[in-house]
Order: C-alpha cells, then sequence, then structure tokens
C-alpha cells in the first residue's frame, strides 16, 4: 500500500490517489459487516470525531450567521429589503456555507486527528499488533472512523445550520432592530423544507461526510509509517478533502437543483 | 474501562441533540411552519392573470393567515386561472360576495390572496366559488405606464445634438438612450461637469428623423423600472419653433432618487408633473 | 558464504521453513532460507542486522508471503491459508513487538482484555479474573488502570507480554525483547520468557543481538546472514565453531564477512584522482 512517490507527473500520481481511494472504500465497505460487531467502537469514535467537534462547528456558526446578518442587512437596506435577512440568511446557511464550512472544518478538525491517529497507529506497529490478534484492522480502526464520519457531518451540520441562524437573529434582530416577526415569518415563508433543508443540508452534508472521512482514513492508512509520512499525510488529507468538498459541492448544486 | 458510559452517554448526547437541532430546522424556520394543520375546506376563484402567485401562497383576511393556496391550474378553454383556495375550517364564515385580490407583500415580496369581506349575509360552502376576483397587478405594467417603456436606440443615421443642463444626473452614462414618448429617439453623447456653474452639461445626440421637437421641451433623468439604468426622457413643449443643432434645453429635470418617485407616485399619482431644475435654468 | 547449513528433518518441528525466498525492493531477503524450531524449546534467531530476522517473523505469521518455498506451523502451510484461517492460527500465536505495540487508547486492562473481548463472548467477571492473572504473572497487576503513555519501556513491555499469553498461545515470538531495557528489565523479561516456557510449555522464538541473556535462556541458536542459515548450534559452543561469520559475530569484529565499508566504487576514482597506470 505504499504510496509512489518517485512518479513525477501529477497527474498521473492523482489519478492514481483517487484509483487507490476507491479500490480503498471497496475494501471499507466489504468490512462493514464484520465492524458491525465492533459497534462499540464506532460509538466511540463519534464522540471523538462527531461530540469533540461541537465546540469548534458551533462557534463558527455563530460568527457566519452574524456577519452574514451584519453584511445582508447592510446590502439589503439599499432596497429598504432588511427584513429579507433572516430569508437570505437561512437560504444561503442551508444550501451552501452550512454543508461546505462545517464540512471543511470538519477536514481540519477531524479529519486530520483521524489520519494522524491512523499513521502513528501504524508506525508504532499497533496496526500490525491487531493483525497479530487476529483481528481485522480495517474492521476494527478504518470502518467505525469512516462510519463516525459519515454519520457525525449530518449532525453537525444541522448545528452549525441553528447556530448560524442564531447569529443572524442576533445581528439582524437583537442588534439592528429587524423586527423579529418579521424575520421568522418571511424565513418561514420563503425556506422550503425539501430544496433547503433536505437537498441543502442532509444530502450535501453526507456526501460531504463520507468523502471527508474516506480521505482522512485513507490517508492514514495508506501512508508510511515514519514521522514524515504522517505529517504529509495530514497535510493532504486537508488540501484533498477540501478540493473534493468544493467541487463536489457544485457538482451537487448543479445535481440538486 | 470506566470512561465507556461517559462516551456512550456523550455520543448518545451528540446524536440526540443534532437529530433535535435538524428537527428544528426543519420545521420552525421553514415553510412547514405555515402549512395549515386541522381541518381546511376548498373555495374555488378564477383569475384573469395570477402574476407570480405559487401554491402555498397564504390567503389573507385583513392580513390575517386564514389558509393558503392548494393548486392552480389553468380552466380548460378558458383563458383565465382556477385557483382553489384551502381555507381553515375555523374561518368558515366567509361572505358570498367577498373579493378576492392578488397583491404583492412588500415591494418585491411574495404574492398572496387578500381577501375582502362583502356584506352578504349567505356564507361561503365547501367548493363554492368566489365570483368576484381582481387579478393580480404586475409591477412592469404599473411602472410602465409611469414611465413609458422604450426599447433600445436605433443606429442612428444622421443625428442634430442639443444640449442639456442637469443639477443631478444621478448614474446617468454616456450611450445612455434618449427617449421621447418611450421611444428611443437619439444617445447621450457626452456628460461633463460645468467648473464654473457646478452641475452636469449633458450632450444629447438626436436622430435627424425626429427634428421636430418643440424648443421649449423638458429633459428629464429617469431610471427604467425600479433598479435599472437611467435614461434621458423628452417632454414635448407647446413652441411653435423646433429644437435645432446646439440648441440648449432649458426646462430640465434632475435625476430622482427612487423613494422620492415612488413617494411622488403613490401621493399624486400623476407622473407626468414637470418641473423646472434649480439653478441657473430657471426661466 | 558457501557455509548454509541444511537444517535436517525433524517431525517435531513447531514451524519448518523450506526454501524460503524472498525479494523485496529489488533485494534478496531470503535465499531458500530451511529453518526449523522445535516444540517446546527456545530458539534464537540471530544475525547482522537487515539480514531480515524481523521479516522472518512476519513470514511465520503470514503478515508476509515468500515469493517461492513454504513455511509450516504446525502442520499448516502459512501462505496456503485462507484469511480465516490464518486468523484462527494468529490466535494461537503471541507475538510480542519491538515497541511493544500497546493500544494507546486502552489502558493496561484493556490492552490485556483486547483479545479477548474481540474473540470470545466471556462474561466480564471471567474477562477480569484472565486478564489479572495474566498481570500478576508478569508482576504488573498494580499496574491494570495506567495508560501505556504512562509506562516504561520494560513495563510496556511486560504488559506486551501479557497480552501475547491472554490465549495461552502455543507460539510466542519475541521481536528484539532486550532492545532498549536496563539491566533489571532485561532480567525480569528473561525470567519471564524462560518462566513461559518452562512452567506452560510454549514454545519460544526469540529475534536478538544480546548473546549473554540469549546464552541463559536459548536451547538452540540460528544465525542468519545474507539470506541463510549460515550456523546454528548450542549456544554455549555455536561460537566456537570456526566458522568466519560465527567468529565476526560472537567476537564483535569490525570487518569480516560482513564487510565494513558498505559496497561502493573505486575510492580513488571517487575523490577524482587518476588511476593508477592511467
Amino acid at each position: 500500500m505504499s504510496l509512489s512517490m518517485s512518479r513525477d507527473n501529477i497527474v498521473i500520481r492523482s489519478l492514481e490517489q483517487i484509483g487507490n481511494c476507491g479500490l480503498f472504500l471497496l475494501r471499507l465497505l466489504s468490512a462493514v459487516p464484520q465492524s458491525l460487531r465492533h459497534y462499540r467502537e464506532t460509538v466511540r469514535q463519534l464522540w471523538f470525531v462527531g461530540a469533540m467537534s461541537l465546540i469548534i462547528i458551533m462557534v463558527c456558526g455563530l460568527f457566519v450567521g452574524m456577519v452574514l446578518g451584519l453584511q445582508l442587512y447592510d446590502v439589503l437596506s439599499i432596497f429598504g429589503g432588511t427584513s429579507a435577512t433572516g430569508t437570505v440568511v437561512a437560504i444561503a446557511i442551508y444550501r451552501e456555507l452550512g454543508p461546505v464550512v462545517t464540512a471543511l472544518l470538519f477536514a481540519g478538525r477531524a479529519g486530520t486527528s483521524v489520519t494522524a491517529e491512523i499513521g502513528l497507529m501504524r508506525a508504532t506497529d499497533q496496526i500490525a499488533a491487531m493483525e497479530m490478534m487476529a483481528v481485522d484492522p480495517i474492521a476494527y480502526v478504518a470502518v467505525p472512523r469512516f462510519l463516525a464520519g459519515m454519520i457525525a457531518m449530518p449532525l453537525l451540520t444541522c448545528v452549525f445550520c441553528a447556530m448560524g441562524i442564531f447569529g443572524g437573529h442576533l445581528v439582524g434582530v437583537t442588534w439592528l432592530g429587524i423586527d423579529n416577526g418579521t424575520f421568522w415569518s418571511n424565513m418561514t415563508a420563503t425556506v422550503e423544507v425539501g430544496k433547503d433543508v433536505i437537498n441543502g443540508v442532509l444530502w450535501k452534508s453526507l456526501v460531504f461526510g463520507t468523502v471527508v472521512s474516506l480521505i482522512a482514513v485513507f490517508q492514514g492508512y495508506t501512508t508510511p509509517p515514519t514521522s514524515e509520512g504522517v505529517a504529509y499525510a495530514t497535510t493532504r488529507t486537508v488540501v484533498a478533502s477540501s478540493i473534493a468538498i468544493l467541487a463536489l459541492d457544485f457538482v451537487l448544486t448543479a445535481f440538486l437543483m | 474501562m470506566s470512561q465507556r458510559p461517559s462516551y456512550a452517554v456523550g455520543t448518545g448526547l451528540f446524536i440526540v441533540l443534532g437529530f433535535a437541532t435538524l428537527g428544528y430546522l426543519a420545521t420552525q424556520t421553514t415553510s412547514v411552519v405555515n402549512t395549515s394543520r386541522g381541518p381546511t375546506y376548498t373555495v374555488e376563484a378564477h383569475f384573469a392573470n395570477i402574476g407570480q402567485l405559487k401554491a402555498r401562497a397564504p390567503v389573507k383576511v385583513a392580513g390575517v393567515r386564514v389558509g393558503q393556496v392548494q393548486s392552480i391550474t389553468l380552466d380548460a378553454g378558458k383563458e383565465t386561472a382556477d385557483v382553489k383556495l384551502a381555507i381553515d375550517q375555523r374561518y368558515d364564515k366567509i361572505p358570498e360576495d367577498t373579493v378576492a385580490t392578488i397583491f404583492t407583500s412588500g415591494l418585491l415580496g411574495d404574492q398572496y390572496i387578500g381577501l375582502q369581506y362583502g356584506s352578504s349575509k349567505k356564507t361561503l360552502a365547501e367548493g363554492g366559488t368566489l365570483s368576484l376576483t381582481r387579478p393580480a397587478q404586475q409591477l412592469e405594467e404599473m411602472l410602465g405606464k409611469f414611465f413609458g417603456a422604450g426599447g433600445a436606440a436605433d443606429n442612428l443615421s444622421g443625428s442634430y445634438t442639443v444640449k442639456a443642463r442637469f443639477t443631478n444626473i444621478g448614474a446617468l452614462s454616456v450611450g445612455a438612450p434618449v427617449k421621447m414618448a418611450g421611444v428611443a429617439i437619439g444617445s447621450v453623447q457626452s456628460v461633463q461637469a460645468d467648473p464654473v456653474k457646478l452641475d452636469a452639461e449633458v450632450s444629447l445626440s438626436i436622430d435627424k428623423k425626429y427634428s421636430q421637437i418643440p424648443d421649449d421641451s423638458a429633459a428629464a433623468v429617469f431610471t427604467s423600472g425600479l433598479i435599472g439604468t437611467q435614461y434621458v426622457a423628452i417632454q414635448p413643449g407647446g413652441s411653435p419653433d423646433m429644437l435645432k443643432d446646439g440648441d440648449e434645453l432649458v426646462l430640465t429635470q434632475s435625476a430622482l432618487q427612487i423613494e422620492d418617485l415612488i413617494g411622488k407616485f403613490l401621493v399624486s399619482g400623476s407622473p407626468s408633473d414637470k418641473k423646472p431644475a434649480d439653478g441657473d435654468n430657471k426661466h | 558464504m558457501t557455509d548454509s547449513v541444511s537444517a535436517k528433518p525433524d517431525d517435531s518441528a513447531l514451524v519448518r521453513v523450506r526454501g524460503l525466498t524472498t525479494v523485496l525492493n529489488g533485494k534478496k531477503v531470503f535465499d531458500a532460507l530451511d529453518m526449523d524450531i522445535p516444540r517446546g524449546k527456545i530458539t534464537a534467531i540471530m544475525g547482522p542486522s537487515g539480514t531480515g530476522k524481523t521479516t522472518l517473523l512476519k513470514h511465520i505469521t503470514g503478515q508476509m508471503r515468500g515469493d517461492a518455498g513454504e513455511v509450516w506451523v504446525d502442520g499448516h502451510s502459512v501462505s496456503k491459508l485462507s484469511r480465516e484461517k490464518l486468523f484462527e492460527l494468529r490466535e494461537r500465536i503471541g507475538y510480542l513487538f519491538q515497541n511493544s505495540a500497546l493500544l494507546t487508547d486502552f489502558d493496561v486492562f484493556e490492552n490485556v482484555a483486547f483479545p479477548l473481548r474481540q474473540h470470545t463472548e466471556l462474561p466480564e467477571v471471567l474477562i477480569r479474573n484472565i486478564v489479572l492473572t495474566k498481570l500478576q504473572a508478569v508482576g504488573l497487576r498494580g499496574a491494570a488502570a495506567l495508560m501505556p503513555s504512562e509506562l516504561s519501556g520494560g513495563m510496556a513491555r511486560r504488559v506486551a507480554l501479557a497480552r501475547a499469553i491472554v490465549f495461552d498461545p502455543m507460539l510466542i515470538l519475541y521481536d528484539e525483547p532486550f532492545v532498549g531495557l536496563d539491566p533489571i528489565a532485561l532480567n525480569q523479561v528473561l525470567k519471564l520468557i524462560r518462566t513461559l516456557n518452562q512452567t506452560l510449555g510454549i514454545t519460544s522464538v526469540l529475534v536478538a543481538h544480546e548473546l549473554e541473556a540469549i546464552k541463559q535462556v536459548a536451547d538452540h541458536i540460528y544465525l542468519i546472514a545474507n539470506g541463510k542459515v549460515v550456523a546454528q548450534g548450542d549456544p554455549r559452543t555455536i561460537a566456537d565453531d570456526g566458522s568466519p561469520w560465527t567468529r565476526q559475530f560472537f567476537g564483535g569484529e569490525a570487518d569480516g564477512p560482513v564487510p565494513f565499508q558498505y559496497p561502493a566504487g573505486d575510492y580513488a576514482t571517487a575523490l577524482g584522482f587518476p588511476r593508477r597506470g592511467a
């Protein structure tokens, strides 16, 4: 599974990575039934990648919502349309900012730690030790982290969105004086469950969660088990995840529109 | 060993929190909150034009929401829209001669149906029809009446130039159309600030075939549409003498802020009052 | 170099290596290696660094497969086993990693309990009893609640040993068990290796460099170099068999069959001097 670093062609190398990543996904999926025995480990990982990311997600969601409220109030006041602030905050957060920013934060917070953790487990022979104890490390180490990321992402995105709307409300209503009722009624009149919440929040975040977790686990599992290897792998997790998130966001948006 | 329950509980809390938030987002911040629950009854209304009205748009009486638009279909063989309204059961005392109007909430908002009660003692029953309706007022039509719609400027075969001075030209730029009665007759050739008189001198290039313009005509800077580009409108006067190359239009009206415009429209209802510009252009 | 000693066929051998040839990154790690590891004995495998001693252990556990030849463990050809059968076999093999490889997420107790939890549905009381018994055997019952990061190198290795014996294996592979230990810890590990072998009859394979320590416990020594067994025999007498390999290795000479100079081009040419006579 060692990466060939010698290929100088970046295109070939990227394709090779994507191909290996796809094969790795198949390995993961085929180990899912087996890893159901280790559901406790999945729960534990859900705690680490999900619950432990809550604080950063909530704080960032709050600030994103606040800055959106501020900017939109400023722009919309040109047209005398400040009452639409709530609507635009909600739509912007549900459709784009919620899933995308959460996924980027998740890649930085949880993705890197998963990559580093698995890389270090390989470097310190913990993976080999599991092999020796007749425990499939894919099923015990890789799959629980992958599943935990997949489950945690949509939930974190929901929390991010709620905090974002709260932030928009804080700035728009509490500070800038938009009427509370107007804020909510305009939002509820325009925002739709299917188009905004289900398509935007749920589908996107589920796809992002899958991709970020896959990349994080893959990078950790296939990096050379040295300290340089682990360092490279964490960097690659962030870079590859960010590119994948933004590119997929466009594709998904085009699909879900 | 002892950490197992703590993270299991924490993870459980996290999952519950996530789903609770999702439930909150889906039900409290979206149109689901407006969906009528409880029993409703259906009435029909036929409109000549529904504008931007959509299914699930609110139905209001005196501004209070009483139901929503259930469906919009085209009447078979007619050029009218059949709109079915689902009204909450508790508002079942709607008089038969109630007028249904399609309103717009705010200037740019969504459209809704407003019901104005009539005086009839009979009330509408399930499946009844509101026979008195008023169609959607298209904003474009309203503003069109006000400004006069116009196309783009033609290619000019030959032209003559007149000048006009404005105290404020707004966002008028070179190449903007010059219109009379909504028809483009030329374009703005140059815009220059006059350092002495402290106003803007605008050269208008007008097509030769429109040479029969009275020399006491007024020029005004208007905005096409609500947030569109600005243009110069010529409002003909009554003088027997016609404009010639190099003449100056003395009666001008500077660009108005959109707020003033709408305020004026709403108050006077008359868009055609001419007013001489301030300063040096007064007679 | 031609001192290859062919192993005699031995029916009592638990591990039998026949004609094992492995090429890694273009380098021949094993060249038709033959080896027998007798049941119930402590066998030491020695050799210069980089001769593939750890790699040989990985072949025995099926983590690596040779390009030719076979490895038999308890009558099974390791390379022909399915993954399930291989896992069944591994449950009967204990492996002590060079760096202990304790799971950093768990405390000492859970590390030792890990194989039990993964492979059995034993009630918690029984798991607790088994784990504490094993920890008592390595003298670390009191450290059950510590995390791996709080252990010294010697303690970590003993915990790893407790984990390796939790299923009472038939075979334990020790990969460099003495590296980085102070004399006290080294003797503790040494004592454990001997005790486990004598009281439970566990076959042991020891990969190590410490000749003095090995002399105290090993029943048999294999010296491998250049992919072959170059010497074998009783630890007390092997150094005197007269081969240049044993003389260099056990005498600790800097130069010999294992050259001091890494293979390189002509020194004078590399320094830019003209060759003599040119």
